[in-house]
């Protein structure tokens, strides 16, 4: 029987990247380029979507090349409708609705953050977590209910991987491979704890306060000798994380439900999975959490989720393959996840 | 390609105007890029306005703005996705090598 192969492509932020993927959730290819900015420097939407541009065309013929399949063989194509920058996100659409053409093969629209909780559930093999997605964009702990991604708690502010990126730049760390791998290497060094605020606001946390209390006194303590960088990330990081903890914990306690799943850019920091691994065996659970390979975006997360949408009878008609940068979790209807009738399975596997 | 720009004579809110033409070749490159690029919206629309249509395997634009600048910036972004989709099937259409 055929396989049923999805082509997805994802560029809402600073990474562009296409992947090959099929139903059972095997990643046949899956090539991304990302857009390094000098120390001190964040990614600006204009300049995002022209590095976009420049690499998205060579990514689907590796993708392509590598998954070793011909355009013939794909059954839907697959991109990232939003939450994201505007004009990154314009790239994956155009390129989509052009190949929709050309290759005569459906579109399915995706919502990121849901892309990377199947992501995070195909390849963990968690069924039914509560799921943490922190990225430098989103701060969200959800849990599936009812048809939906619901979001149980979020950041009222600035994302979590947005204030460790931005502190960065005051350390003026280098953007490669990301800034908050190299805030987490230089934490491992921090002997000192620094106090620094913690605002958990009953479900939500709150991110910006942090950041301008560090910002603002970061130049003063290190010039005083008072502490190291090292030290100032190792005191943000164990401030940030034990409030990711706090909340998840407590959706936990919600849902009654004891795993874990960490998704998103800011889950592959191995302190931030050490510590929801203790919280969770203390409450008997277990964590799921992903390397770099599939928690930072990727064109595989978006084809995955796009083809179990549209294995379950979901497409876009190409009028309405729009890009949005705002698009909620919880708007999104996960079909896929509702118990079928037997007999309405027959589809899943016809390819 | 050619672009004009011209002011017109009247007072009018749009006052800046610019038209554009591009030779697709095909009639079917045409539709193709016509279709991809049709469903995105301009933005301000109380600012920027944009019409396309295609015939003779050509694509035409015409862009309307109240101020010189969003007329630029409409340009270039919209120049950018074009090039963007030509590339598109030049590299992936029929006849494409991986």
């Amino acid at each position: 029987m055929k396989k049923m192969i999805a082509l997805g492509f994802e560029g809402s932020a600073n990474k562009i990247g296409v992947g090959v993927v099929t139903l059972d959730g095997t990643i046949l290819s899956n090539p991304r380029h990302t857009y390094i900015t000098p120390p001190g420097q964040g990614f600006l939407p204009r300049e995002t979507a022209q590095h976009h541009l420049q690499h998205v065309l060579p990514l689907i013929k590796s993708a392509l090349k590598t998954a070793q399949i011909t355009p013939d063989e794909i059954d839907c194509l697959c991109y990232t409708k939003g939450p994201g920058m505007g004009a990154p996100l314009q790239v994956s659409a155009i390129v989509v609705r052009v190949l929709s053409l050309l290759w005569k093969k459906p579109v399915v629209a995706v919502n990121h953050c849901v892309a990377h909780i199947e992501m995070g559930r195909i390849v963990t093999g968690a069924d039914d977590p509560v799921v943490l997605y922190v990225s430098g964009g989103n701060t969200q702990v959800i849990a599936y209910s009812e048809g939906r991604y619901r979001i149980f708690g979020e950041t009222i502010d600035i994302a979590v991987g947005n204030c460790l990126d931005r502190f960065a730049r005051v350390l003026t760390l280098s953007n490669d491979p990301s800034p908050g791998y190299n805030i987490e290497q230089l934490a491992k060094k921090g002997e000192k704890f620094i106090d620094l605020p913690y605002v958990v606001k009953g479900m939500d946390v709150s991110f910006s306060g942090i950041l301008s209390y560090i910002e603002a006194t970061a130049e003063e303590k290190l010039k005083n000798n008072e502490c190291t960088p090292a030290d100032l990330c190792y005191s943000l990081q164990e401030t940030l994380f034990a409030m990711l903890v706090e909340i998840t914990e407590r959706a936990m306690a919600h849902c009654d439900t004891k795993d874990v799943l960490i998704v998103g850019g800011v889950g592959c920091n191995e302190r931030l999975q050490e510590m929801m691994r203790t919280m969770c065996s203390e409450r008997g659970g277990r964590l799921f959490a992903t390397d770099d390979r599939y928690c930072i975006d990727n064109g595989a997360m978006i084809a995955y989720t796009g083809l179990l949408a549209f294995a379950h009878g979901s497409s876009t008609p190409l009028e309405e393959t729009t890009f949005t940068q705002r698009f909620r979790t919880d708007e999104v209807h996960a079909i896929w996840r509702e118990k079928h009738e037997s007999g309405d399975m027959n589809g899943l596997v016809e390819g | 390609m050619a672009a004009v720009s011209e002011l017109s004579d009247t007072p009018n809110q749009w006052e800046f105007s610019c038209d554009l033409e591009v030779d697709l070749e095909s009639e079917e490159n045409a539709s193709i890029v016509y279709a991809a690029l049709v469903v995105d919206k301009e933005l301000q629309p109380d600012k920027v306005k944009r019409q396309m249509s295609i015939s003779d395997g050509k694509l035409s634009v015409h862009f309307e703005a109240v101020e010189a600048r969003f007329l630029r910036a409409s340009f270039s972004a919209f120049v950018d996705v074009l090039i963007l989709a030509t590339k598109t099937i030049e590299e992936l259409g029929p006849g494409m090598e991986l």
